[in-house]
């Protein structure tokens, strides 16, 4: 990677106090199929170098995927004079953390490597989805299904010493399936089951019993579905609705970037401000955990796009706000190390403060012994619609599958039910967590222009006490 | 770059293809990121890419080639076509459109002095101030200067090339943790570009913002702000595309012909609007851009198509390809006549909404919603407003544009992180929005 060393040294030549280049690499093939008709085979093939650098305190970033000196030496030439520029309006220079940097490869081993299938063979994942759901006899107009694969490769060089080489490669389904019995009709939109790893990941897991399970749930919510309590209950959530409410609520509003303002145009800011470190935000059963580094993961990287070794971030440790996530900017601004936080999506984009796989830390509960002594209450296993607010506080999650529980036993599914609630009202009301983590993907969106980066969620099974539910 | 389209379409018929487009694209984008009244990071970003859609008896495949040597554009044909050998047919593929067509300039798409422009940063700096004047304390956003050119060759006989240049700015201003404000501004002539405007407007609804209590909730006749309405708009922009429609991603689906919305609702979509951010003079086809009626006086009348989508309904295309997936350019919903202060003084205990994000689906289909506002919320108590927080918008969207009783008569162009499709809307007041909040 002559051309990464070529970027650095000429963008130091041109004044630069701080300069990285970044080579990324990204192949594989995507399939859709719509209602039984295969939509086409989209390949990917796409690979560039992003230059970014630091001068007299401003910060410029630049990319290519020409990949010739001249076009390289241009980049870091733009890169240069915007940094130049942008220091000019700057009240205070930019500053990263002090780091150490390693020369390290590392690459995560497919054992059926996908680029040895045919796109006909990964077809059939997605014509099995299609048969299974089919043979359940539900009705399923509406079937959306897609496949994609991917191998990443990067190389990252900066002027400080780091040299980090790697290779992971990404496999993902996704689905969303339209159910229409007996008049009503129910959806499970945008489901996904995703990997870091080869082709039998996703063989291993059985996307398709994923798939019956869903329509079977939203089928029986037809027939048998009935209104969802009102008022304060208790509620049990799932590992899937646990992961997406640590995202939100816990992963996002840690952000150092976003705490300190940068993302405020878009993605907002934080309730969090720097002096809530050590302030209580839940119970003291509540532990939040975001983890790059989790073998298999959707998340998963071992070094962040700055060169700094990836570790477990403990952002709540019982009930208490531990730590923030950052990357080398914000964490020089907090006085602290990197704690390998920093994320981008492609080459031509600058690395910014991400979550990896963020998941509620198991507890020693057992699933009957969080439901055995509710009197009345409801488990929501899966949602649908969700949002917050732009500080991260005030948020809503809906049960797709949910159920009523009843003096300790699950009943009949309930439509619906709706936990809208402040993140500390949420974390607060956690009195009990199970003993079983499981995780969910998704792409999580910050950033302008938006980069949607993988990230896995979840947790434990978690029992919250006294919740007002609402009804649609 | 017509060379490199030539020798793609001649190679690919060569090894057999069918059908072919070829859409090559020469982009400059620069950005210009701010938070806390300075500049947080400048890009740039130079771009040389090749769309390629190629058909192999009714198998379809898609790629972007990026390397444009001879050599690697070989190897990409002959890997698609030694993939799609296998493949089980489309069956629903019919064919792309039949060129040539005569194409015109749209005015306001192209301006030298967007591409001379030497540095931008002089606009960030307006905003700024103008929204620091208004009161705010903190100052965030992005602008971005765009320079495209489109180069397009397709096997039924499309040469066709567009150029065109935007320059855009988004602002927030904030002056405490509770109270902001948002401006937009995106055009695509310098001489338009008004900066100080979005900057202002951000500052300005910051101010009014101060202080805000807890909101109620209920079901309330709600003001949208255009750029709250954009939001909306822009996601009902998805489930105008067939495509969406067969994915069951649309609550238009088996409404064709039906009633939708409230007789004040017209909306377009036109790709060849002047000035417009998603204008372009042809589709991914080479079918020239049009205006296209989606919903008239209420009335669904037609999915934004592609050649291929079109046939298969029986009808024409509406050049909205996307040759996998249609979709809109810039969505317009047509103004009314009702000055602002009308819209405001109709309303005896309404919402005014300046602006919402995280817009999301419980289900598609049925269009059951919910979006968060952000920035200044306010309670419209004859004709005063008081800042209020901590709502959320919970309703359908087909109830929405059913309960549209109000439009402004004057339109704005919107295009930001948020709104992905442009979107040009009046205020709008539609009555009976579901309205909640957290109570724990």
């Amino acid at each position: 990677m002559e051309l990464l060393e070529f970027a650095v040294e000429k963008a130091l030549e041109r004044g630069a106090s701080y300069a990285e280049a970044r080579y990324e690499e990204k192949n594989g093939t995507s399939l859709a199929m719509k209602n039984g008709n295969p939509e086409g085979l989209e390949v990917l093939a796409d690979k560039g170098i992003g230059i970014r650098v630091l001068v007299d305190g401003g910060m410029g970033f630049a990319s290519t995927n020409v990949l010739t000196k001249e076009s390289v030496s241009e980049a870091v030439k733009k890169a240069v004079k915007l940094a130049k520029a942008a220091s000019k309006v700057r009240n205070e220079p930019i500053r990263f953390s002090e780091e150490d940097f390693h020369r390290v490869s590392y690459k995560v081993k497919m054992k059926k490597d996908f680029r040895d299938f045919s796109p006909e063979e990964k077809l059939e994942i997605l014509k099995k989805i299609e048969e299974e759901v089919k043979a359940t006899g539900v009705n399923v107009p509406m079937r959306y299904l897609t496949y994609s694969d991917q191998l990443w490769k990067k190389v990252f060089v900066n002027s400080e010493g780091a040299y980090v080489k790697s290779k992971i490669p990404r496999v993902s389904v996704t689905y969303n399936l339209v159910v229409i019995e007996n008049g009503q009709m129910e959806q499970a939109p945008f489901v996904q089951r995703a990997f870091s790893g080869g082709l039998e990941l996703i063989e291993k897991d059985e996307p398709w019993k994923w798939a019956v399970k869903d329509v079977q749930a939203l089928k029986r919510l037809i027939y048998e579905g009935k209104k969802p309590p009102e008022g304060k209950v208790d509620l049990v959530i799932s590992p899937e609705v646990a992961g997406i409410a640590v995202h939100e609520s816990v992963g996002h509003p840690y952000e150092a970037d976003r705490i300190l303002g940068r993302e405020a145009a878009q993605a907002g800011e934080s309730f969090v401000k720097p002096g809530m470190l050590g302030e209580r935000i839940g119970s003291e059963v509540v532990t939040v955990i975001d983890d790059p580094t989790i073998p298999n993961s959707w998340g998963f990287y071992l070094y962040d796009d700055e060169g700094v070794k990836a570790r477990p971030r403990y952002l709540i440790r019982n009930g208490i706000i531990t730590e923030f996530l950052t990357n080398r900017e914000y964490a020089a601004k907090l006085g602290q190390r990197s704690n390998g936080s920093a994320r981008a999506l492609n080459y031509n984009r600058e690395p910014i403060v991400r979550m990896a796989n963020t998941y509620l830390a198991p507890g020693d509960h057992s699933f009957e012994e969080l439901i055995e002594d509710i009197k009345l209450g409801v488990y929501m296993v899966s949602f649908n619609e969700w949002n917050i607010d732009d500080r991260r506080y005030q948020q809503r999650y809906i049960g797709r599958e949910a159920y009523l529980i009843e003096n300790g036993e699950i009943k009949h599914p309930v439509r619906r039910p709706i936990l809208e609630i402040t993140t500390k009202a949420l974390w607060s009301s956690v009195d009990a967590v199970g003993k079983d983590v499981e995780f969910y993907p998704g792409t999580c969106g910050k950033g302008e222009p938006s980069q949607g980066v993988p990230v896995w969620m979840g947790g434990a099974h978690a029992r919250l006490r006294d919740i007002p539910l609402r009804r649609p | 770059m017509f060379d490199v389209n030539e020798f793609i379409l001649k190679k690919a018929k060569e090894l057999g293809f069918g059908d072919v487009v070829v859409l090559g694209y020469e982009m400059d984008r620069r950005q210009v990121r701010f938070a806390n009244n300075e500049i947080t990071v400048a890009k740039n970003w130079h771009e040389r890419k090749v769309e390629l859609f190629v058909e192999l008896e009714k198998r379809v495949a898609g790629t972007t080639i990026t390397e444009l040597s001879e050599e690697n554009i070989e190897r990409t044909l002959k890997t698609l076509l030694s993939n799609m050998k296998g493949m089980a047919p489309k069956e629903d593929y019919h064919g792309i459109a039949e060129g040539p067509f005569q194409y015109k300039d749209i005015p306001e798409t192209f301006d030298k002095a967007i591409i001379e422009l030497d540095e931008p940063n002089e606009y960030v700096e307006t905003a700024i101030n103008a929204a620091l004047e208004e009161g705010a304390k903190r100052v965030a956003g992005v602008l971005y200067t765009d320079h495209k050119g489109l180069y397009l060759t397709t096997s039924n006989g499309v040469e066709a090339f567009d150029e065109g240049t935007g320059i855009e700015i988004s602002v927030r201003a904030f002056i405490g943790d509770l109270e902001s404000g948002h401006g937009t501004n995106s055009v695509r002539v310098l001489k338009k570009f008004d900066p100080e405007s979005a900057g202002r407007k951000a500052g300005e609804i910051a101010r009014m913002a101060q202080n805000p209590e807890q909101g109620p909730e209920g079901r309330f006749d709600v003001i949208f702000d255009p750029l709250a309405f954009a939001n909306l708009l822009s996601y009902m922009s998805f489930m105008t595309s067939a495509y969406a429609a067969e994915a069951g991603f649309s609550f238009l689906v088996n409404k064709l012909g039906q009633k939708v919305a409230s007789e004040l609702v017209t909306i377009k979509d036109v790709g060849n609007m002047p000035n417009g951010y998603g204008t372009r003079k042809f589709d991914d086809e080479g079918v020239p851009t049009r205006e296209t009626t989606i919903i008239e006086n209420g009335t669904f009348k037609t999915f934004l198509l592609n050649t291929s989508l079109a046939k298969k309904y029986g009808t024409e295309t509406t050049a909205n390809a996307g040759l996998i997936m249609p979709h809109a350019w810039n969505i317009v919903l047509e103004p009314g006549d009702w000055s602002k202060e009308e819209l405001f003084s109709e309303v005896k205990r309404g919402i005014y909404i300046t602006n919402v994000w995280y817009t999301r689906f419980q289900n598609y289909v049925a269009g059951d919603f919910s979006t968060i506002p952000r920035d200044g919320i306010f309670l419209v108590e004859n004709g005063e407003l008081r800042p209020i927080r901590n709502i959320r918008v919970s309703d359908n969207l087909q109830r929405i544009l059913e309960g549209i009783r109000a439009l402004g008569k004057e339109s704005y162009h919107i295009h930001w992180w948020e709104v992905s499709t442009p979107v040009t809307t009046p205020y709008v007041l539609v009555e009976d929005v579901g309205i909640t909040r957290a109570t724990k």
